[in-house]
């Protein structure tokens, strides 16, 4: 069975369309990218399968189980969370505190356990030293880092990525890539969304490409790239 | 450290009777009522970050409802102040469900304006339903009680059942969860925080420490009516209370509590028409010089001894 099954799912804001009729599925342990130019309907549709918003149509199934209109802490303890765009933090709690509500709340954990939760994501994610910082002392980077060890704590089997990687020079990208991989590696399904496609060229399994909110291909990445419409979206019509 | 010199507190609280008089006794068993009102509705206020402007609703069920089981069940004093607490807790339970929802400033209008509708329902009650219960705009008189010293202890226990609770919520599951929400509700919600419910637990809490202060309050004064026990400028005094001593802070309410009745005992009887206006412009000093309230002076002054010291 699949993890998650988006089908035919549409989210309109007045008259704007910002899904449109989406489909698509995915894998136990996979990796998928969500790629396309900005204003592409990437992150609402992150939302949607979050439970931050609830779609104008369409469905959603998690393993099964149709997920679509149910509220944000619903979808989370069954499995499913993401990082923001702009990353998000409890600022005045430090950063352990931070992943540590994940893991009480996410996971269901006790104290105990979701210390040690806190402690070992945070060392995974590089941010050990700054665990007793109030959260609003980092730096954009380390804020990303920050949500994506949440995210990792409160024990998500599907994790979601809105952009986590923008922003990063070669050399953190790389490490990003590596870090995203074993996260993959301990048994977690992945979602990145990316508007830089170099970004995820090395990481993705498989790429869902939207413009205007209507997904215009799918595939392996190296397909992908080379698909005329896939060219033309981000590049305009005389790369066509 | 500061745990320590907060048990040694209490405990010169609890003997303070056998040392002092009645005025200050009494003066004291003003200041635990504010510390307890403010600081039950620094909960919800100072974690999880829901502006509750109708508090007072709960004051005045809790007064009224005391008296009615001591007149007309014939009920001892702290049976009737339980049930009174109960009836509160499943009346904020109710309204808590829908109010709850509501974000921001809708919560504090929504809040401020159900307070006064309880007020006129309360004023109204014994003509609508024709069941005596309030006495209209005349009030109802208690039973003359049995001294002052039961005041001071069941005050004294309210204050500390509720720091003890603000003190609890800083290390707990529960308090890292309403803080979260308080922090940023959106982030909580996604991170798996049923706020709705979480807010609920704590408000319905509150509501129940302070309608046992309202009763206690009530049968203190051996006299209440619905003006002023579902007064407006009471939430006010909660409210400022809180600020002023630290929001979001265990004993901010007291601190704040004990400032302002002791301001108003001190200034009040020297400058019975100017003291209004000299709280207001103490809040306003500190609220522009130390926003944290006197709590976070006190810390300050704390890290800074500690610094000297080393
Ligand atoms: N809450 C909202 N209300 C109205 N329009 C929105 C809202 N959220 C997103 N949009 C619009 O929907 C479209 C898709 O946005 P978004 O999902 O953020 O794109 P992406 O993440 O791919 O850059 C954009 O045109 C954006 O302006
Ligand atoms: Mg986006």
């Amino acid at each position: 069975m699949s993890v998650l099954e988006v089908r035919a799912v549409t989210k309109q804001f007045g008259s704007l369309v910002a899904v449109n009729a989406v489909d698509f599925a995915l894998d136990e342990g996979e990796i998928l990218a969500i790629i396309g130019p900005n204003g592409a309907g990437k992150s609402t549709l992150f939302n949607l399968i979050a439970g931050l918003d609830a779609p104008s149509a369409g469905r959603i199934l998690y393993r099964g189980r149709p997920i679509a209109g149910l509220p944000p802490d619903a979808v989370c303890r069954l499995g499913i969370a993401k990082t923001f765009q702009i990353p998000q933090l409890f600022s005045r709690l430090t950063v352990a505190e931070n992943v540590l509500v994940g893991a009480l709340y996410g996971r269901g954990a006790g104290l105990a356990e979701a210390w040690r939760e806190a402690r070992e994501w945070l060392a995974f994610v590089g941010l050990a030293d700054k665990a007793e910082l109030p959260a609003e002392t980092l730096s954009v980077s380390e804020r990303r880092r920050a949500d994506l060890a949440r995210v990792l704590g409160t024990g998500a089997s599907l994790v979601l990525l809105d952009e986590n990687m923008a922003g990063l020079n070669q050399k953190e990208l790389e490490a990003a890539v590596t870090l995203l991989r074993e996260v993959r590696d301990r048994g977690r399904t992945l979602v990145v969304t990316e508007h830089i496609m170099r970004a995820i060229l090395g990481l993705a399994d498989r790429v869902v490409v939207l413009n205007y909110g209507e997904k215009i291909a799918e595939g392996r990445p190296a397909d992908v790239m080379r698909d005329p419409a896939v060219v033309k979206a981000y590049l305009g019509e005389a790369y066509a | 450290m500061a745990r320590a010199s907060v048990v040694s507190v209490f405990g010169v609280l609890l003997l303070l009777p056998l040392g002092i008089g009645p005025y200050p006794l009494r003066v004291a068993t003003v200041i635990f009522m504010w510390a307890a009102l403010a600081g039950s509705w620094n909960l919800l206020a100072g974690y999880a970050g829901a502006v509750d402007l109708g508090p007072v609703v709960y004051h005045g069920i809790g007064a009224f409802v005391t008296a009615a089981c001591m007149l007309k069940l014939g009920l001892p004093f702290l049976v009737s102040a339980a049930l009174a607490g109960g009836a509160a807790m499943t009346i904020a339970w109710a309204v808590g469900t829908p109010t709850l929802r509501l974000r921001g400033a809708y919560f504090a209008i929504g809040t401020l304006a159900l307070a006064e509708s309880a007020k006129q329902l309360a004023l109204a009650w014994d003509r609508l339903t024709g069941i005596p219960l309030t006495g209209g705009s005349a009030g109802v008189s208690l039973p003359l009680s049995a001294g002052y010293l039961v005041f001071y202890y069941v005050m004294l226990g309210l204050m500390t059942a509720v720091t003890a609770a603000a003190f609890w919520l800083r290390g707990s599951k529960f308090g890292y969860g309403l803080r979260a929400v308080g922090e940023n509700d959106r982030l909580a919600e996604a991170s798996g925080v049923d706020i709705h419910r979480l807010k609920r637990r704590v408000y319905v809490g509150s509501a129940l420490a302070i309608a046992v202060t309202g009763g206690t309050a009530g049968y203190w004064l051996s006299y209440i009516n619905a003006a002023e026990v579902f007064s407006a400028s009471m939430t006010f005094q909660m409210v400022v209370m809180a600020l002023l001593g630290g929001i979001g802070t265990p004993l901010g309410p007291v601190l704040g509590a004990a400032f302002l009745t002791l301001a108003s005992e001190f200034l009040g009887t020297r400058f019975v028409y100017h003291y209004l206006i000299a709280i207001g412009v103490i809040i306003v000093g500190i609220s522009l010089f130390a926003p944290a309230g006197l709590s976070g002076l006190l810390d300050l002054a704390w890290r800074r001894r500690a610094r000297v010291s080393l």
